[in-house]
């Protein structure tokens, strides 16, 4: 599977860029030089494009103005020569910046066509997303396994918080530090954060008994169990208020469970707030930042650790890498539960925000979002996938129903666009894949992987370990 | 020939199959410790096919292997490797996007021993001088005798007692396949154990002391590498004389 880069038609820009390049730097300058020349090109070129053709459109703003600033100063300056802090600079650039977001998601300026900047409710919705893109990178990225029903995951995690923090077992009336529930509330209510924690380990465990029988198959094979185990989750969802017909209430069927308790501390819940300042989104929002740095924690070290490299090399060829000693069924099982551990997390969080389950939410569909956002920014890289997820959520929740309304209103047309969704992002997909197969930021090694042009060979059948 | 002897290595009436194909029709080998044998052999008559049944790769369906006194006739490739049977596979198999120096950590997974396996990276380095030039470079854009040699340098990573070479003369200039032979007798001299299979069965009898003739799946003559080579059937077939 050789894919080129099919980049011709840029060829002659390249060129030129090229020519400029020497003329300014001399011949002989370092990658370093070169890059930074060229990222401040692009700067400038971006800016220039705004002020020519956007700002008589739109009208001067000096939101725009200082995002472009910011934009400049996180991405031209080769941050990484700086020796030790260097690597940190732009991560926590860019981190600050996600953590006052709520401050200034108000005062932000209207992108052309694509309308206003999210606001900080569905930012938690995109962190969430981030977060299950990560987690399902682990099993796609790094492990090459190809999962098409990560949304079961989603689900399980979903579903343990629900049970456990809503009064859903009405018969039961077990507390257990729960937020600002009083204590004559019927219902298993147990503290959030603890049910986050079961969250992501029941899901690991599911995912080690889905795995253990279905790790032996290969690629496709995997690809379609994978398939028909995320089709059952939102059946049983859908079907288990009456649980294989002995009456006992589940899921409480199509009508999901709500309300769910929210996250909190004492009598202090998220969904109350505190004064103007604590505003329950912005809570949401801070906290699912934090899983999120936790979800990119745990996956960096995870790729760097022993496991990591086990798993690179199964995905590189799985029969030479049994012949080095890697148990292929132990080392393929930890990447299904790692990916599980935190689609369940984010799944549960999820629901706590909404302070609702239901089936519908657990559709096949989700799963190839999610898979989508993680091929689109890239596999394997984390900022990539991260960056895939972030967009893509935002299409989903905002941006896709903006543009629609935009392109009603200036071209007089009457269409449905959100409904076109899952078209919009398989063309998002074609377009990425023609132009840029290794993502928006790929890795380094999958970048090798387009580049130097090995492919895989046949393989013969090694399926123990 | 007891285990006494130094009985390192024991295929008994092995059968392997792939699907209905019988690959492998009732095989008896035997390796003692700090040998060299070598499986020479036409095309299809099993040496592949014989070294993975005993590193767990394709499970013999009758017949039995023992390594060390210890049954490992339905072992996992990783318990094989763990207990100190390493394999450089036909057609190299190296991990194509990795650099050279991870193909070689890679192939010291099993181990813990930081040290040890530093040290054993500097003598792999010390053997191929070649490869520690091209430590950052990614595998698949070695050359074919490079990568020969990464193969052979990632098996010796996990510091076998059985080290099995699955030809790796196999598409290399003259000139680098004595310096594979070389190496192999090198390593073997320092200790380890080795089941060669080659192609080239004149330079595979030089270096060996025994060998195995196996023919669509059975063991057709089995002798002294020097015997061997004086065999009038084996010269004709394999050697290329009249
Ligand atoms: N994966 C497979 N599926 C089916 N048959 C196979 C498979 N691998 C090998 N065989 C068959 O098993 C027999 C032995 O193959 P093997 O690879 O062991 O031969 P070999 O002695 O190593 O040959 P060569 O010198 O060409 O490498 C051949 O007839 C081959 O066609
Ligand atoms: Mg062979």
């Amino acid at each position: 599977m050789a894919i080129r880069r099919r980049t011709g038609f840029l060829d002659p820009v390249r060129e030129r860029v090229e020519v400029l390049e020497r003329r300014v730097l001399g011949d002989d300058a370092g990658p370093v030089a070169r890059r930074t020349f060229n990222r401040g090109l692009s700067a400038v070129i971006v800016g220039f494009l705004g002020m020519l053709i956007l700002a008589p459109l739109y009208g001067f703003s000096v939101a725009a103005i200082l995002a472009w600033l910011v934009f400049v100063v996180l991405y031209v300056p080769p941050w990484e020569v700086i020796p030790r802090v260097g690597r940190f600079v732009r991560p926590l650039l860019a981190l600050s910046l996600a953590a006052t977001y709520p401050f200034y998601a108000l005062n932000m300026f209207t992108i052309p066509i694509f309308g206003a900047f999210p606001d900080v409710a569905t930012g938690v919705k995109m962190l969430v997303f981030a977060m299950m893109a990560i987690g399902l990178n682990i099993v796609v990225g790094y492990a090459g396994l190809l999962d098409l029903g990560y949304v079961a995951f989603y689900a399980i995690g979903s579903y343990t918080v629900a049970w456990f923090a809503s009064i859903q077992f009405a018969h039961q009336n077990i507390h257990f530090w729960p937020a600002g529930v009083p204590s004559s509330l019927p219902g298993i209510h147990i503290s959030i954060w603890l049910l986050l924690a079961l969250a992501g380990i029941l899901t690991a465990i599911v995912g080690v008994i889905i795995g253990l029988p279905t790790l032996r198959l290969r690629g496709d094979y995997l690809a379609i169990v994978t398939l028909g185990f995320g089709e059952i989750m939102p059946q049983v969802a859908r079907n288990g208020d009456d649980f294989f017909g002995t009456g006992f209430n589940l899921t409480n069927g199509p009508n999901g469970i709500t309300p769910i308790d929210s996250p909190g501390f004492g009598s202090f819940t998220f969904l109350a707030g505190h004064g103007s300042f604590f505003t329950p989104d912005r809570l949401f929002f801070w906290t699912a930042i934090l899983l999120v740095l936790f979800t990119v924690f745990c996956s960096l070290r995870l790729r760097d650790s022993r496991l990591g490299r086990a798993w690179i090399a199964i995905r590189e060829d799985e029969t030479a890498a049994a012949a080095m000693g890697v148990p292929l069924m132990r080392t393929k099982t930890w990447a299904y539960a790692a990916g599980a551990f935190f689609g369940g997390i984010a799944g549960g969080y999820y629901a706590s925000f909404k302070s609702a389950t239901f089936p519908g939410d657990f559709f096949f569909n989700i799963s190839v979002l999610i898979l989508c956002m993680v091929i689109l920014g890239g596999m394997g890289n984390i900022w990539g996938v991260m960056v895939g997820a972030l967009f893509l959520e935002y299409l989903d929740s905002e941006g896709l129903a903006n543009t629609g309304a935009w392109l009603n209103s200036n071209l007089g047309l009457n269409i449905d666009v959100p409904k076109y969704e899952f078209g919009i992002f398989g063309l998002i997909l074609v377009v990425v894949m023609l132009f840029r197969p290794q993502g928006l930021i790929p890795s380094a090694r999958r970048k090798a992987e387009f580049e130097v042009g090995v492919h895989d060979e046949p393989l013969y059948n090694a399926t123990h370990g | 020939m007891t285990e006494g002897n130094g009985l390192m290595l024991e295929l008994k009436d092995v059968h392997t199959f792939y699907g209905s194909i019988e690959a492998l029709k009732g095989i008896s080998i035997d390796v003692r410790e700090g040998e060299i044998v070598t499986l020479i052999g036409a095309n299809g008559a099993g040496k592949s096919t014989t070294l993975r049944s005993i590193n767990g790769l394709n499970h013999p369906r009758r017949g039995s292997i023992r390594f060390e006194g210890r049954d490992i006739t339905n072992a996992s490739p990783h318990s094989v490797v763990k207990m100190g049977i390493a394999q450089s596979p036909e057609g190299r198999r190296l991990f194509p996007r990795m650099s050279v120096h991870e193909n070689l950590e890679m192939g010291a997974f099993q181990r813990a021993d930081r040290k040890g396996i530093r040290e054993d990276m500097d003598r792999v380095f010390e053997l191929f001088p070649r490869l520690q030039e091209r430590r950052t470079q990614k595998a698949g854009t070695l050359s074919g005798g490079e990568q020969q040699m990464c193969a052979i340098g990632r098996a010796l990573m996990a510091r076998p007692k059985l080290l099995m070479l699955d030809e790796p003369s196999m598409g290399l200039a003259p000139i680098f396949v004595e310096r594979i032979f070389e190496t192999i007798v090198e390593v073997n001299k320092q200790g380890t154990t080795i089941l060669l299979v080659e192609q080239n069965a004149l330079m595979a009898l030089d270096v060996a002391s025994r060998g195995y003739v196996l023919e669509t799946g059975t063991v057709a003559l089995a002798d002294e590498a020097k015997a061997l080579r004086q065999n009038e059937q084996v010269r004709k077939t394999y050697l290329g004389e009249d």
